[in-house]
């Protein structure tokens, strides 16, 4: 018994020990980043490395705050994925309501398409809407990347709310019908309520994307003022990185906070966010 | 009356309608328009139809570069689903062992890398782990003597460094979802299957995955999808615009993306990206129908 008792204490430091190497693995390129933007100069590119620094310093901090427009991309990013959000949610908790709710001639072909065109990467018909836009005057203007982000994100929107709505017992509705409540009323005053952690997910997830959207930022915002944060710091590291390089981690640091906080807020409703939202037809 | 609950779900869904044909569909009609042009640089606005000689040029031209990406992509989707699915099932199987009590702990801080903003992470790890000069993976093998790698400059360790970096990024996501399925198994299947004398790999084979399949399916083929559009790692890590790293493979997506927005080859990357949506429609036609009749 004892053996059985000792093989077993092996086994589990072992298997501990495994799982602090994996997470070591798993921080190391942030925590190397962490290190290189708090310690000040960028003599952390020379060449002998270690992973805390020798003195701490916020002075890329500062540099990235004062000497990069960093808190003007930061305002266009908020102005975005607020903006995109209110479209994207406002547009699709009807859509969804509808689709839930209603049973009427053409949802199913409806809801199939829309999972197909969300199958559809963006990327490829980039091109199409560059020209488009360019006739119409629309790049370099933050309503053009708004109607872009609206477009892709109110699918998702639609999909992911019309889940939870599913699951909000009719009855419910059904009593205050009866009551004399109106179509609109029974949307603002009932449902709307009852689906608040769905909406708010949603949004937070229509945040999130925008937040971390970088490839239309950068091709359709070509002025530095423009910029988003990711078209911030993508320009950022493009240009020569080799010099900013403790000013970007420091930067990028800076970016992930907020994305970090709400992601662990949020994380259990994502999972299943994602999977009620992702296949079912 | 009638007429109004008719109308009503149209009413409702008609601002969301309008914004997706207006955003997403009438670009891909235009992207299909495209396509049958010879829209370039120099025919901006001058281009002529010429029917299917892009198609043509993708499809059975081999110097057009778009099979070998076709490969690469499948390839690619490949290598990483099997990597991502045995390690993310080994690495749940370990937090659910119920000896381990700081799980709870490793699992948040494995999380990290999901949480972090994608194109934030793959421009750490291209400057911070893979540069050659100042990256910590460099710095690491020359405090032990060796010589350094030039990670991204030719083809196959730069494909083998964009792998590294998915599973990185993308195991996060598949231990959640594992974890969360083997969570639910009843625990009794265990126990009796131990007194039977099952061993290791019995109970993993006759219980773990036949109970997790249903709930992994979804998720394994969602997980299929963004490996296979997966753009933003090669692109950022060896062909962002003026930073080439000397790495040549192409996906379908960056070489649908370098046609319309380096070469400048609009009908040919139009073309192409048709092909593409092509593909995905019939993947997701024939997964969708697949995994309707397993929940039957």
């Amino acid at each position: 018994m004892s053996g059985r008792k000792a093989k077993n204490i092996v086994g589990l430091s072992l298997l501990n020990l495994i799982f602090i190497i994996l997470c070591i693995i798993a921080l190391l390129p942030i925590i190397y980043a962490l290190s290189l933007s708090l310690s000040g100069d960028s003599g952390a590119l020379s060449s002998h490395f270690s992973l805390l620094p020798s003195k701490i310093s916020l002075a890329n901090y500062q540099a990235i705050l004062t000497e990069k427009p960093f808190l003007q991309w930061l305002s266009n990013s908020l102005q975005l994925s607020v903006a995109t959000m209110v479209i994207s949610i406002g547009f699709g908790v009807l859509a969804a309501y509808a689709c839930s709710r209603f049973r009427f001639r053409g949802r199913r072909t409806m809801l199939m398409m829309l999972l197909l065109l969300n199958a559809f990467p963006q990327i490829l018909s980039m091109f199409a809407i560059f020209r488009l836009f360019k006739d119409m005057n629309l790049i370099d203007s933050k309503i053009g990347l708004v109607i872009i982000y609206a477009g892709t994100m109110c699918i998702f929107s639609i999909w992911n709310m019309k889940g939870y709505f599913d699951t909000i017992p009719v009855e419910i509705e059904e009593a205050s019908k009866i009551d004399g409540a109106s179509d609109m009323k029974l949307l603002f005053k009932i449902v709307l309520p009852l689906a608040r952690p769905a909406i708010i997910v949603t949004s937070v997830m229509v945040l999130i994307f925008v937040w971390n959207e970088y490839l239309f930022a950068t091709t359709f915002m070509l002025n530095e003022h423009s910029y988003t944060l990711a078209g911030g710091l993508y320009q950022l590291q493009s240009s020569d990185y080799s010099r900013s390089w403790p000013m970007f981690s420091a930067a990028a640091i800076l970016v992930s906070i907020p994305i970090l906080i709400i992601f662990f807020c949020i994380q259990k409703y994502m999972v299943s966010g994602l999977t009620a939202g992702g296949v079912k037809g | 009356m009638k007429n109004k609950k008719k109308l009503m779900p149209w009413l409702f869904s008609f601002p969301s309608l309008i914004l997706i044909a207006l955003i997403i569909i009438f670009p891909i009609l235009y992207t299909g328009y495209i396509s049958f042009t010879n829209m370039n640089l120099y025919h901006w606005f001058d281009f002529k139809m010429i029917g299917f000689d892009n198609y043509i040029r993708a499809l059975l031209k081999l110097d057009s570069g778009f099979l070998m990406a076709l490969v690469v992509t499948v390839l690619w989707t490949v290598l990483n689903m099997i990597l991502q699915v045995i390690a993310a099932y080994f690495i749940a199987l370990g937090l659910n062992h119920k000896g381990l009590k700081l799980s709870r702990v490793y699992k948040t801080l494995l999380m990290f890398p999901w949480a972090m903003p994608a194109y934030v992470s793959i421009l750490l790890w291209r400057v911070g782990m893979f540069n050659t000069e100042f990256g910590l993976l460099n710095q690491i093998l020359k405090t032990f003597g060796l010589s350094e790698i030039n990670f991204l400059s030719t083809n196959v360790p730069a494909f083998i460094s964009c792998m590294v970096l998915n599973l990185w990024m993308a195991l996060p996501f598949m231990i959640m979802m594992i974890d969360g399925a083997m969570q639910s198994i009843d625990q009794s299947y265990y126990e009796s299957a131990k007194l039977d004398g099952a061993g290791f790999f019995a109970r993993n084979k006759y219980i773990t995955i036949p109970a997790i399949k249903p709930i992994m399916a979804p998720a394994v083929i969602m997980t299929t999808f963004t490996t296979f559009k997966q753009f933003d790692i090669v692109y950022l890590l060896t062909r962002q615009k003026g930073a080439l790293t000397g790495a040549t493979f192409q996906t379908i997506l960056t070489y649908s993306h370098e046609n319309a927005f380096v070469s400048n080859n609009y009908g040919l990357s139009s073309a192409v990206s048709i092909i593409i949506f092509i593909i995905i429609i019939l993947f997701s036609l024939y997964t969708n129908r697949s995994l309707k009749e397993e929940n039957q």
